[in-house]
């Protein structure tokens, strides 16, 4: 298997603070790697250099070999990079369908002129586009939605939302930050469901940060610990799971699925 | 909320009319054009006139504020910009067909030129920063008064061809035509080629909201950062969303130059137009296409109203007649900003809503 996403030596300082020190991660082509870790670990921040919106001080980060640190944030979205954000980042006054035809954004090399007076090749693009994204929103059962002002509508589908649109960007490389968040048992089942159809159905790589340790042991193939901006152990979620650095740090105790009283932390408002 | 029948199509979703009460409006619409300025007096076209411009103007504010959302108070600034550029080409002789996409070009040249600085800058920074656009452009109007007129006006000469094809006759467009013995004054005929304006600008306001190009506008005013990790560009598409709405405010500025004949700086390129602009939108309804057209008739046909009952209230009525229909406006929209933040287009929406349900209204 070849590293899609290579992460070396990232080093991110704010000040005197060290959110990254030193990491070190390569994700294999149609892998799900989970990447879990303490509040304040640094998967966010992990997240944040790889999708262009911190830049690191040392490292680097490329996605099949092109450099991303060299790109500005709507570039790596182009080369490839889908993300799902903790706090939802919907667009709340366009409906769920726009939100998804953002997704399609990138691809769709839309002239500004050319939409301005509706020519025909742009009304065509659009159309084809709008295909595309109808093909997420059956995948995701969205059809119900599709045409309410996203900021309207309840928390778990939006969450959804905000997946379909990143699908609809048909990303190399998936980022997930803790989907789960947030979604009851039911919910937080479906999306488990929709991720595995999601590896099975289209060639998709997966990073996914989490807190629910139950739901990464299901599904992820590989496990990344991070404790204070370091990486603190790799591999399969067994081997992690027994890992004793990784129950010192993180589970604090005896290995145990998940600590219930971080996970209704992590629920946002 | 859907405001019409789910359209699984692109196309289905793009027409204009979706049922058949919408076709019957529309078609009752156009017949109303058609008609009115065949029966409509002087002061009705003028106030027809002035509101299809206004139309205009708003469309162009609702690209740059209400898609993009960057508060420009700058736009009386790109508003002079194109009428005097018909005013002054026009003084050299040029057709109007030539000088009103000339304003627009002029403004956009500058929207273009101001609208990288204007990147830095978000919500009320950008709105003080613009202010500044008014004073600089009066300031360079008022400094070149051979060309301008500076203090003292200029006059908006309205040619149908070029000036100096027929010897030092000129082809105003001012003189009243016969065609079949009806008689077709200037009035009338600014009303049809401004009607013609509007409606080419709102369809392409309304194409701009159905498109790629205005959903990526959308984004980066709802939330920016997550844009970004769309894939979207924001610097370039508030540069686009500067030069498209500068562009068209120009055409704005340039309809209003002939419209007036005789233009001075200020009044009225003065920061209460961009204002009234702003206030036009808002009560219209920002961000929908609906509000660049509800939002200024409604200006227009409130103003004289606002001045009659700010006459019979104690206090404003010590105020002169355009501060009062300001003071009242003014409250108008913060009533709506407070209770209907969708302006006109929420009102619409709530009777529409009304009535599809009726009769079980509840």
């Amino acid at each position: 298997m070849s590293a899609l996403l290579e992460v070396r030596g990232l080093g991110l300082r704010f000040g005197n603070v060290t959110a990254l020190d030193g990491i070190d991660l390569a994700v294999h082509e149609r892998e799900l790697l989970a990447v879990i870790g303490p509040n304040g670990a640094g998967k966010s921040s992990l997240y944040n250099c790889i999708s262009g919106l911190y830049r690191p001080q040392q490292g680097s980060i490329t996605l099949a070999g092109a450099d991303l640190l060299a790109l500005a944030p709507h570039q790596i979205a182009a080369a490839g990079v889908g993300r799902v954000f903790q706090n939802l980042a919907l667009f709340d006054n366009l409906s769920t369908l726009d939100n998804l035809m953002l997704g399609r954004h990138p691809r769709m090399g839309s002239r500004w002129w050319a939409d301005w007076l509706g020519l025909p090749g742009a009304l065509a693009n659009e159309a084809e586009h709008r295909a595309a994204v109808e093909e997420v929103i059956d995948f995701l059962h969205l059809a119900r939605w599709r045409d309410y002002p996203v900021g309207l509508l309840p928390y778990g589908v939006r969450k959804r939302i905000e997946l379909g649109r990143a699908l609809c960007m048909a990303p190399r490389l998936l980022l997930l930050d803790e989907p789960a968040a947030g979604l009851n048992q039911e919910e937080t089942e479906d999306l488990a469901a929709y991720l595995l159809d999601l590896r099975a159905e289209r060639d998709i790589t997966i990073v996914l940060i989490e807190h629910e340790l139950g739901f990464v042991m299901d599904l992820a193939d590989r496990v990344a610990v991070l404790d204070f901006g370091r990486l603190i152990a790799c591999g399969a979620p067994q081997e992690v799971r027994q890992n004793p650095e990784v129950i010192a740090a993180y589970i604090g105790g005896a290995p145990d699925d998940g600590d219930p009283g971080e996970a209704a932390q992590e629920n946002p408002a | 909320m859907p405001n019409r029948p789910l359209a699984a199509d692109y196309r289905d979703a793009r027409r204009l009319w979706a049922g058949r009460w919408e076709r019957r409006g529309l078609i009752l619409a156009i017949v109303a054009a058609i008609v009115f300025p065949m029966v409509a007096g002087h002061n009705a076209l003028t106030i027809a006139n002035l509101t299809l411009i206004a139309i205009v103007g708003a469309s162009a504010l609702m690209i740059l504020t209400g898609f993009t959302g960057q508060i420009s108070l700058g736009h009386a600034a790109f508003l002079a910009l194109g009428a005097y550029t018909a005013a002054v080409g026009g003084q050299a002789g040029l057709p109007f067909w030539l000088l009103i996409p000339a304003g627009g070009l002029v403004a956009a040249a500058v929207g273009l030129a101001v609208g990288p600085f204007a990147l830095r800058l978000e919500g009320l920074y950008l709105a003080i920063v613009t202010i500044g656009l008014i004073f600089l452009v009066n300031h360079v109007l008022l400094s070149f008064p051979d060309i301008t007129g500076g203090v003292g006006g200029i006059g908006v000469p309205m040619h149908l061809g070029f000036a100096e094809t027929e010897g030092s006759v000129l082809t105003p467009f001012s003189e009243t035509w016969q065609l079949g013995g009806i008689a077709i004054g200037f009035e009338q005929k600014l009303y049809a080629l401004y009607a013609l304006i509007a409606l080419a600008t709102v369809l392409g306001l309304r194409n701009l909201a159905l498109s790629d190009t205005g959903r990526a506008m959308m984004a980066v005013r709802d939330h920016d950062l997550a844009a970004a990790v769309m894939g979207v560009n924001p610097a370039r598409t508030k540069i686009t969303a500067f030069g498209v709405s500068s562009f068209v405010a120009g055409v704005a500025g340039a309809m209003f130059a002939y419209q007036q004949q005789y233009l001075t700086v200020e009044p009225p390129f003065n920061l209460l137009l961009s204002v009234q602009y702003i206030a036009m939108i808002i009560l219209g309804g920002i961000g929908t296409v609906f509000g660049a057209i509800a939002g200024p008739v409604a200006f227009v046909v409130l103003t004289p109203l606002m001045e009659a009952l700010g006459r019979q209230l104690p206090l404003i009525s010590e105020l002169s007649s355009s501060q009062q229909s300001t003071l009242l406006f003014s409250l108008l929209v913060i009533v709506f900003l407070i209770f209907e933040p969708l302006g006109l287009y929420g009102v619409w929406l709530r009777i529409k809503r009304y009535f599809l349900a009726w009769p079980f209204s509840y």
